[in-house]
């Protein structure tokens, strides 16, 4: 290993650093931004001190008189913030628990002094607190093709844990803690009419958004941590005999952060060409097979059916139980996980959030949508795909729990999340992050969308699905889609498979799910036979049959009660066995179907498949002479038993 | 052997008795069943003439309950609702009950009178009630020292040790198993007792029964745990067997019902026999002129 990384150190500086590269042949990326950063953590005072040469290039064709810069570290600094005036509550007083970045220096080419010419900005809320974006107009501007270089020495303070980053006692999580880059839109990206920089402020509901960039890290700690960044580690080094130094490397990521900690223990394993590493709690050895598991499962699924995973390296992390707010977070070739000691294997928990992290590699880290402004993008198509890793490795009924009375699926969590919550039509899926109200960020960013998703499979199929995400791939790898990217990308996709089967594009689809607030519910009215006249009345209040007139047909009456019009199968089961299957194309209020002739119907079901997900009630979709009274037979005689064995135990 | 003596004698008098613990079942069932059909209603209500109920037939199905809306709500309210409910009941009519069955199980040659079990049960159930809620209180309030404060205490998320608290569970939980069946059995010594002196002093019975436990202690204290493990094995195996059996069929179903209430009788068979067994150890240690004490062993 060490000679390895005594190479990749040569190749390193034989070839000029973060212009060359060293991970991948080919760069994945358009080289837009790299940061080279020598970094020396110090645990007493909890501050990372840095020195920083960074870079934009203007690739654009538009001339730019300025760069902005996140300076996100600087939301924890008091209570007058824009993330703590939406998040609610204070950092307190203390300031041992608050977290800051302060520029020391700032310098240009030719070492030109650019303090002068920073001012913070707040784009978003005008609240002139604000101290998370800074812009500093160029004494020149850059022109098509330059390169704006600027080296920067900060001190970044890190907050006691918030957010997945900061510490707590000798644990570190060290993510959002240099000044970086906003993303340049130029006019036409994104559907942007006129050019400008995408910078955000930090806000309590809120991810990111950066070009793909290079990164070169130098991190000093003292000898006894361990760390984990989303580098590849070229070199490391006894500073001088207390403190160690490692150089890290990383390329075509879109955020750089690393942890330190002296518990950690390192685990490897390989996937195709990945080298996969684990850092997990010295204490909690037994979860690392799951994790293991987890996440090739992950690596496998993906890469079939969406794309390869272009790194030839990924570390995650599994923080410990007193630090477990770092927990749950991406970072493209670095994620934590959350598990807990001794967690049962029957609860899917840990696979299911390493699941999920991992697969931010691609929606954001490969794919890097505007988290910011289209959260659904990252988040919900995330939770799609996690969603059917989950059910697809651990089982279709069981992918989140697995005991022999209570199995749940993960699809099921977020369908019943979004079609039970209250708020499920204050807003649309297509808002600013920090502009859902009602806490429906969460419920509107992965489970709505998730829910559509699926939605969208049960109308087009599954390999067309897989179809879109692989054509989502090929054309928005390494680069910024918007939502409108990616609703194209399914019209050209289904376009091509089933020509104008569904009309002249999907537009119709994502204009009820994504961008409206309706909902979906179609019902089994009523149905009624031939001959013996006998009409079933949906109605559960209505329990015995209707005797009304008789006639040589039979009727089936659907409705549709929600919003949403989608194309829905109706399956009608006659007393004969014989089956008739219709397609119906959900857009009228309601529908009948009559059959003639000696007909008698046993029952009828509306997407007997459960292909619409978005149906907010499966139980209406159907209606039948002689419903199945056993399961609920069964239930109430265990719930008998149970009851009877725990009063029994429970007295003396 | 005086507890092997004791664990025979006990098996043979909970046979004898069978009829009361049938009592003990039957109104078990009732009681239970009051608060389950009306769920039941619900449910039927819930789901109408809706075909879903087949995507039941795997087990429970989170979403098809969430489907009932507003009657999956209504369901989990009349839920807590009756459990709690039930609980209390069934701590007023099992005081009620073992009246009638202590009595029955002290020796004697007369034959089971469904009568005399309800006269005793009458009887004694005051000093039966008050003798269950002190014992009931000493073990919550043990559950609170040996679990609950501990896990308090160090299942804090900033414990750097995980593996910890896990220790503390399993030694706090373990201990509470063996200081709780103390407990249980001066409760049972105390209720052995007072069936023996027809007039109700619940206090003089708790007395006995500390004061024969402790005195006692080495043949009572073994002779607990081994019915308490013979107990817990029984509820892992009902545990599994009824838990795991999910009969898609009316008739397979009504088998289930069948099953789970045979087996509820042997649960009550089983604690007639830890009732017994007490019941025969007192009379057994109790000092000799006592000549009944050797009768039915
Ligand atoms: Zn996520």
């Amino acid at each position: 290993m060490r000679k390895l990384f005594f190479i990749l150190a040569f190749l390193l500086s034989v070839s000029g650093g973060v212009n060359s590269q060293v991970i991948n042949k080919v760069p994945l990326s358009p080289r837009i931004t790299g940061y080279t950063i020598d970094a020396k953590l110090d645990p007493a005072t909890k501050c990372v001190t840095g020195k920083m040469e960074a870079f934009w290039v203007n690739q654009t064709t538009e001339t730019v008189p300025d760069i902005q810069l996140h300076l996100y570290m600087n939301a924890f600094r008091s209570n007058k913030s824009t993330f703590y005036k939406e998040f609610g509550g204070s950092p307190g007083k203390d300031s041992a628990a608050i977290g800051w970045v302060e520029i020391k220096s700032f310098t240009g080419k030719n070492g030109i002094d650019l303090l002068p010419y920073m001012k913070f900005i707040h784009p978003d809320d005008k609240n002139l607190s604000d101290s998370t974006v800074v812009k500093v107009t160029l004494p020149v501007a850059a022109k098509p093709g330059d390169t704006v270089t600027v080296k920067i020495n900060f001190v970044t303070k890190l907050p006691s844990q918030i957010r997945r980053n900061g510490y707590r006692d000798d644990f570190f999580f060290v993510a959002q803690w240099f000044p970086k880059f906003g993303v340049y839109e130029p006019a036409g990206m994104r559907q942007r009419n006129i050019g400008g920089w995408n910078c955000h402020q930090f806000h309590a509901h809120s991810e990111f958004y950066a070009d793909h960039s290079v990164y070169d890290v130098k991190i000093t700690v003292p000898k006894e941590y361990v760390i984990g960044t989303g580098g590849m580690l070229l070199n490391e080094s006894d500073a001088d005999g207390k403190t160690k130094v490692q150089t890290w490397r990383a390329e075509d990521i879109v955020d750089f952060a690393w942890t330190a900690w002296p518990g950690y223990a390192v685990f490897t394993d390989q996937w195709k060409q990945v080298k996969i590493t684990l850092l997990i709690p010295k204490t909690r050895l037994e979860q690392v097979e799951r994790q293991f598991t987890a996440v090739k499962n992950a690596l496998e699924y993906l890469d079939k059916n969406v794309g390869p995973y272009p790194w030839p390296h990924l570390t995650f992390v599994d923080p410990p139980a007193f630090a477990s707010g770092a927990g749950g977070m991406e970072y493209t070739t670095l994620f934590t996980s959350e598990s807990f000691y001794k967690v049962p294997g029957t609860i899917h928990l840990p696979e299911m959030v390493t699941v999920h992290e991992f697969g931010h590699a691609y929606f954001m880290g490969i794919l890097a949508s505007n988290e910011f402004e289209e959260p659904w993008m990252d988040e919900g198509i995330n939770s799609f795909w996690e969603e059917r890793i989950m059910d697809h490795y651990w089982g279709e009924n069981s992918g989140m729990i697995d005991l022999p009375f209570l199995k749940v699926s993960d699809k099921s969590l977020s369908r019943l999340t979004y079609a039970r919550s209250g708020s499920r039509q204050v807003i649309t899926n297509n808002e600013y992050s920090w502009n859902y109200p009602h806490n429906t960020y969460d419920m509107m960013s992965y489970e709505k969308t998730a829910t559509w998703l699926y939605t969208m499979m049960g109308i087009i199929g599954e390999d067309a699905t897989n179809e879109v995400f692989r054509e989502y791939y090929k054309r928005w790898a390494f680069k910024h889609p918007s939502g409108k990217d990616f609703v194209n990308v399914v019209n050209d996709v289904v376009k091509r498979i089933y020509g104008d089967k569904f009309g002249p594009d999907m537009n119709w689809f994502f204009d009820q799910t994504l961008y409206g607030t309706g909902v979906c519910d179609y019902k089994v009215e009523s149905f009624r036979s031939s001959l013996q006249g006998s009409k079933i009345k949906n109605d559960s209040t209505v329990k015995s049959l209707m005797v009304t007139d008789s006639s040589k047909m039979a009727i089936v009456r659907l409705d549709r009660l929600g919003d949403i019009m989608l194309p829905v199968d109706v399956l009608v089961h006659f007393k004969d066995g014989e089956e008739i299957h219709e397609s119906w194309d959900g857009k009228s209020r309601f529908k009948d179907y009559t059959y003639y002739g000696e007909k008698q119907i046993q029952w009828v079901k509306i997407d007997p498949d459960y292909k619409i997900r978005m149906d907010v009630d499966f139980i209406n979709n159907s209606l039948t002479i002689d419903p199945d009274r056993v399961p609920l037979r069964r239930f109430s005689d265990k719930l008998i038993s149970f009851m009877q064995f725990l009063t029994s135990i429970v007295t003396l | 052997m005086k507890i092997f003596k004791a664990l025979g004698s006990g098996c043979h008098r909970s046979l004898k008795v069978w009829k009361g613990i049938l009592i003990f079942w039957f109104i078990s069932l009732s009681l239970v069943s009051l608060v389950a059909f009306p769920m039941k209603g619900i449910m039927k209500t819930g789901f109408g003439q809706s075909a879903i109920t087949g995507k039941l037939l795997n087990g429970i199905d989170v979403e098809v309950l969430s489907d009932l809306g507003a009657v999956y709500k209504s369901l989990t309210h009349s839920f807590s609702a009756g459990l709690l409910l039930l609980l209390l009941l069934w701590l007023l009519i099992n005081a009620f009950l073992t009246g009638g069955l202590f009595n029955s199980l002290k020796s004697n040659d007369e034959k089971f009178s469904a009568g005399e079990f309800f006269r005793a049960s009458a009887r004694y159930f005051l000093p039966f009630m008050v003798i269950t809620l002190i014992i009931s209180a000493i073990l919550i309030l043990l559950a609170l020292i040996l679990i609950v404060i501990p896990m308090g205490g160090v299942a804090s998320p900033d414990n750097p040790n995980e593996s910890v608290p896990w220790l503390i569970l399993i030694i706090s939980v373990s201990l509470y198993i063996l200081i709780s069946q103390v407990f249980v059995l001066v409760a049972d010594y105390a209720r052995a007792w007072q069936v023996k002196n027809e007039k109700p002093a619940c206090f003089r019975a708790l007395g006995f029964g500390f004061s024969r436990s402790f005195r006692r202690f080495l043949s009572s204290f073994p002779m607990m745990l081994i019915i308490w493990l013979v107990q817990t094995m029984f509820v892992l195996l009902v545990l599994k067997v009824i838990g795991n059996w999910k009969p898609a069929s009316g008739f397979g179903v009504f088998g289930l019902f069948l099953l789970s209430q045979v087996l509820l009788y042997i649960r009550f068979l089983l604690k007639a026999w830890r009732y017994g067994s007490v019941t025969s150890l007192k009379e057994l240690n109790d000092p000799l002129p006592s000549s009944e004490a050797t009768v039915n062993i």
